[in-house]
């Protein structure tokens, strides 16, 4: 029988026991780690939770108070929340009855609206869909849509959000006002032509008139006294004036803000221009005191206000030597031209009166009360003022500005 | 001097009786139709083997305006080849325009004096005086 030495097996118990110690102590150290980890991960566990509850209060605080409705769908289309406002545009309380968007379509839109959210399917978002929508209680409206895909952490679409906006009274409001434009571009148009009509057939008498008083002359010149020939020459000049008249009409009515052309006027020449068109006597000079700018404008139309009140001016001259001047200032947004005369001046009443249409005070016989008021159109559609000082017997000055 | 027969187509009697005193005025025995409106002219000139050397057309007149008449006479084979004046009222811009367009031998305001329209009409009958014409 073999002996067993007991030294050996104390070596080996002491061996034993000192790997057991061993191994108590890692798990012992292991454990501590664990806790401290599993501590750690609890804190910031519990961080991330009260994060997330912060972030989806914002986002449910955001999402009840939006203006717009804000409608959320899954893919096939059931609506799954609805903001106050969408409820409110729509009428119906998700939590109570199950809605899918389809029952949302007008009927007319409906292919409309499958392109739109084909769309939204393959790229992720629609903008600007405008159609219309039932409602439960606020029967069919027009509403503007936009609206994205949401996908999950994994890129997977799960869903859809859109915002809603209610635009019927807007459309409506937007119909009527291009009605109403259009309604007035008609009737101005109308009335311009109109004008026209009503001008050429008041002419025609005139003319009628005329060769009918010429063909008395002719016939019975011999027969007619000095007087009755007087009162012939005298029906021509009221002719005349009536023709003057007419076209005066006709030139204000002609006047639209719409067909003012916009090209550069050099007031120089255009003043060069009524020099040599209008009748000045020899007594009476036309001058500009300075070098005058060049304005945008309608020629024909910058020519007529300042041939208007210039020869205006030269009429009412009574001086042995009359002058009329043109000078101007301009600020930031205008051109502020004085027309000057020395002529028999304007009482401070008429100041007014003097721009309404047939209103003329002096008797002059070539004046028909229509130019300035001719005048005043013309500044006024170049978004302008126009006024003046005057002095009686001495002198009088017109102002008036033209945007630049 | 040439003597010229002139159609007028104006629906206002004094204006044809303007005309016809001028023309009586003149040396050279002109003569003049006249019709009231186009679709008067159109049948009489469509019922004429003898068509005038010219055609003298007030713009403003009742059921076919002056205008469609101008029209419907340029699209015309024959028709087309009579020289046609304007005598209007209108200085309107595109009234001339169009009627240029449509192809027109002249276009002649109508002046309020009757001693300008007599000079007027006298210098249109000097130069279609001078002109040769043609017959399809």
């Amino acid at each position: 029988m073999t002996r067993i030495n007991p030294e050996i097996l104390q070596r080996a118990l002491l061996r034993e026991k000192a790997a057991r110690k061993q191994a108590e102590k890692i798990l012992e150290d292991k454990s501590k780690e664990l806790y401290l980890i599993t501590e750690q991960l609890r804190k910031a566990n519990k961080k991330l939770q009260s994060g997330l509850t912060e972030k989806t209060t914002e986002l449910q605080g955001v999402f009840d108070n939006l203006v717009d409705a804000y409608v959320l769908m899954n893919l096939k289309g059931d609506i799954i929340n609805l903001n106050e406002a969408a409820k409110e545009l729509f009428g119906y309380d998700v939590s109570e009855e199950k809605i899918n968007v389809i029952q949302l379509i007008y009927k007319d839109d409906f292919e409309y609206a499958i392109n739109s959210f084909k769309l939204l399917i393959s790229k992720g978002f629609f903008s600007d869909y405008i159609a219309r929508v039932n409602t439960k209680n606020k029967g069919i409206r027009w509403v503007h849509i936009n609206a994205s895909i949401i996908k999950n952490s994994n890129q997977k679409p799960i869903g859809a959000q859109g915002i809603v906006k209610d635009i019927t009274n807007q459309r409506a409001i937007e119909a009527q006002n291009k009605k109403l434009l259009h309604d007035l571009e008609k009737s101005n148009e109308e009335l311009g032509e109109y004008a026209h009509i009503v001008s050429h057939d008041l002419k025609s008498p005139l003319r009628s008139i005329n060769a009918l008083i010429n063909w008395l002359r002719e016939d019975y010149e011999s027969v007619l006294d000095d007087s009755g020939l007087k009162n012939i020459s005298l029906i021509e000049q009221t002719l005349e004036k009536m023709e003057h008249l007419i076209n005066g009409i006709l030139n204000y009515s002609s006047i639209n803000n719409t067909d003012l052309k916009n090209t550069d006027v050099d007031i120089n020449s255009v003043l060069q221009d009524i020099i040599n068109t209008i009748y000045i006597p020899n007594h009476i000079t036309v001058t500009s005191l300075q070098r005058l700018p060049t304005v945008k404008g309608d020629k024909t139309r910058i020519q007529q206000l300042f041939q208007n009140i210039i020869s205006n001016a030269v009429n009412y001259i009574d001086k042995e030597t009359g002058t009329v001047s043109v000078s101007f200032q301009e600020n930031q947004s205008h051109y502020i031209f004085e027309i000057k005369d020395n002529g028999i001046g304007i009482e401070k009443e008429h100041f007014d009166k003097i721009f309404k249409i047939f209103q003329s005070l002096g008797n002059n016989k070539n004046s028909t009360g229509i130019g300035l008021s001719i005048v005043k159109k013309i500044v006024e559609a170049y978004e302008g003022e126009i006024w003046l000082k005057s002095e009686p017997k001495v002198g009088t000055s017109f102002f008036f500005s033209l945007k630049k | 001097m040439q003597a010229i027969s002139f159609l007028l187509i104006e629906d206002d009697l004094i204006e044809t009786m303007k005309f016809k005193r001028v023309l009586d005025g003149l040396d050279a025995k002109h003569t003049i139709s006249l019709a009231e409106n186009g679709e008067e002219a159109l049948t009489l000139l469509k019922s004429n083997k003898d068509l005038p050397n010219v055609i003298l057309l007030d713009l403003n007149m009742p059921k076919m305006n002056g205008i469609e008449f101008l029209t419907l006479l340029k699209n015309d084979t024959v028709l087309k080849y009579i020289p046609t004046i304007i005598l209007s009222t209108s200085n309107n811009r595109k009234d001339i325009l169009e009627c240029y367009n449509i192809g027109i031998a002249g276009y002649i305001m109508k002046p309020l004096k009757y001693g300008e329209y007599k000079t007027k009409i006298e210098n249109l009958v000097a130069y279609w005086s001078s002109n040769e014409f043609i017959k399809v």
